[in-house]
């Protein structure tokens, strides 16, 4: 569904993406692991258009969208899932999630989505009248991946959706990733070393120093010396 | 000086009078601020715009009301807000010290558009019929109904504003683009179509603020900058990017107005207002609701 091939980015002097090559199955579900700063999140922005890139070529459904803007890039049925969430503070969690399906191919299907996402976290659809900037950090996790599906993308870029929240939660959030993708959805998603996203990927990437290290299966990484130092070991 | 009752009463009217407008234009002016962060100078042109086309449509003498003038003119304000910050403000946002050069081209086409005035509409004051004949007297107080007029759509374009922001898909999109940039680029709003609709909508804001009070205190090529400073003034005073603080401001700055010029006299007026200004924030630098950064 996607392929990347040959991308490069840089943040000012600092050439973040060297090179970089990867693709994702239809359907699939792809962990990207790395150390931080290593261009991990900067590799789902570009796909994203939300940051520049150099050289190379972002396919999707065939078509290279490294030139176009994040709006057309949205529209066409791909969504990023920050890890800083960036929620809209004053608003309330049903805004919010309205908001997310501003694009204009999703607002045709912004009730289907809403029940869907309703449906999918069962909190949300308590909280909705509640004020964003008050929810907690797992609470407002959920609701941006919640607003992500709004925009009835078919492909999702998540980014470290387990950061800073507690183990039982991480596992909920795991679960909701493989319930998308049983839905249908292709997610791409970065994250730290934790065997249940592991577990659930199709292939996992590493990327290192900006430069993919390690392209496979899980087991594949397990037989490799150096990779089976990373994942047990980081 | 003596002073009683019905000045009292004289002096409230007035600055409840003025208040209304400054709220409406510092509604516009932090909108564009708190969405673009973008400051613009030409705010006070805008206003005179808005004085100067209603002139022109009532001395067409063609039977032409105020309600025909805000009809037109509204339209044409957004339009010219629009063009203006897509082809002015737009293509610097992509340099390093864009909001300084920002602050510079707005000053620009202010410098224009009141030169234009002067060219066109030559150098002396234009002023407008009032909106409303007559007044409401009771005993010894005279309520103009001009004044009355004008308060009343003030509070109505405040309130018309409140409303788009709240109920339309574009209000909420502007919303989110003051809230959190990054998020609104996520769901895919386009930043630059809302940048120049906010800066549109404050143009309205301004050039109905410049019809509406153009009755009183009339129209002339260089009498923006006043109510640009006030403008301002009244922004600073109640925190940047502010919308309460800048409501709340404005009827402050227009009481406190009417009080000054009471007492002292009108060329006091600026004075006072930077005094409380400078005193505020010497105290309260975030202004009085304003929120840092």
């Amino acid at each position: 569904m996607l392929n990347v091939e040959n991308l490069d980015a840089h943040y000012g002097e600092f050439h973040v993406l060297k090179n970089v090559s990867i693709s994702v199955g239809r359907g699939k579900v792809v962990v990207m692991l790395g150390p931080n700063g290593h261009g991990k999140s900067t590799l789902l922005k570009c796909i994203c258009g939300l940051v520049p890139s150099k050289n190379g070529q972002i396919n999707f459904l065939g078509e290279d969208i490294s030139r176009l803007s994040s709006e057309r890039i949205v529209n066409m049925g791909i969504t990023y899932i920050a890890e800083n969430r960036e929620l809209f503070p004053h608003m309330t969690v049903l805004e919010n999630l309205k908001l997310g399906a501003y694009a204009k191919s999703a607002r045709p299907h912004e009730k289907a989505n809403l029940n869907m996402v309703f449906d999918l976290f069962p909190r949300l659809k308590q909280r909705q009248k509640q004020l964003a900037s008050t929810m907690s950090g797992g609470e407002a996790r959920m609701l941006a991946i919640a607003r992500g599906l709004m925009s009835n993308a078919q492909f999702l870029a998540i980014d470290e959706p387990s950061l800073g929240l507690q183990p039982n939660l991480r596992l909920e959030v795991f679960s909701i990733i493989k319930q998308i993708n049983t839905a249908g959805k292709t997610v791409i998603v970065v994250e730290q070393n934790i065997p249940q996203i592991t577990d659930l990927a199709d292939k996992i990437y590493l990327l290192e120093e900006g430069a993919i290290t390690f392209e496979g299966a899980k087991q594949d990484a397990l037989s490799n010396e150096h990779l089976k130092e990373i994942f047990l070991g980081m | 000086m003596q002073f009683g009752m019905l000045e009292i009463i004289d002096v409230i009217i007035s600055g409840l009078t003025n208040g209304s407008v400054y709220a409406l234009m510092a509604l516009g002016l932090t909108l564009v601020y708190g969405v673009s962060k973008a400051f613009n100078f030409a705010y006070g042109s805008f206003y005179s715009l808005g004085g100067y086309v209603a002139w022109l449509l009532l001395g067409l003498h063609i039977g032409l009301g105020y309600g025909a003038v805000l009809l037109l003119a509204i339209p044409f304000l957004l339009v010219f807000g629009y063009a203006s910050e897509r082809l002015l403000v737009a293509p610097l946002r992509r340099r390093s010290d864009w909001e300084i050069k920002v602050m510079m081209i707005t000053l620009g086409l202010a410098l224009l558009l009141d030169n234009g005035y002067a060219v066109i509409f030559g150098p002396r004051v234009k002023s407008l019929p009032p909106i409303l004949e007559g007044s409401f007297v009771m005993g010894d107080v005279i309520l103009a109904y001009q004044d009355v007029g004008i308060f009343l759509l003030s509070i109505f374009g405040m309130i018309a504003f409140g409303w788009l922001l709240k109920n339309t898909r574009i209000g909420m999109a502007v919303q989110a683009v003051a809230q959190n940039p990054a998020g609104a680029q996520i769901v895919g709003i386009p930043r630059d179509v809302i940048f120049a609709a906010t800066f549109a909508i404050s143009t309205v804001m301004a050039g109905i603020g410049g019809i509406l009070l153009a009755q009183k205190y009339f129209i002339s090529p260089a009498g923006g900058w006043d109510v640009l400073v006030k403008a301002w003034v009244i922004t600073a005073f109640g925190g940047m990017g502010s919308i309460r603080g800048s409501l709340y401001a404005a009827f402050i700055v227009g009481m406190l107005e009417a009080v000054v010029a009471f007492f002292l006299g009108f060329s006091w007026v600026l004075f006072a207002l930077f005094g409380v200004l400078l005193l505020t924030l010497a105290v309260r630098p975030q202004g009085l609701m304003g929120k840092w950064g």
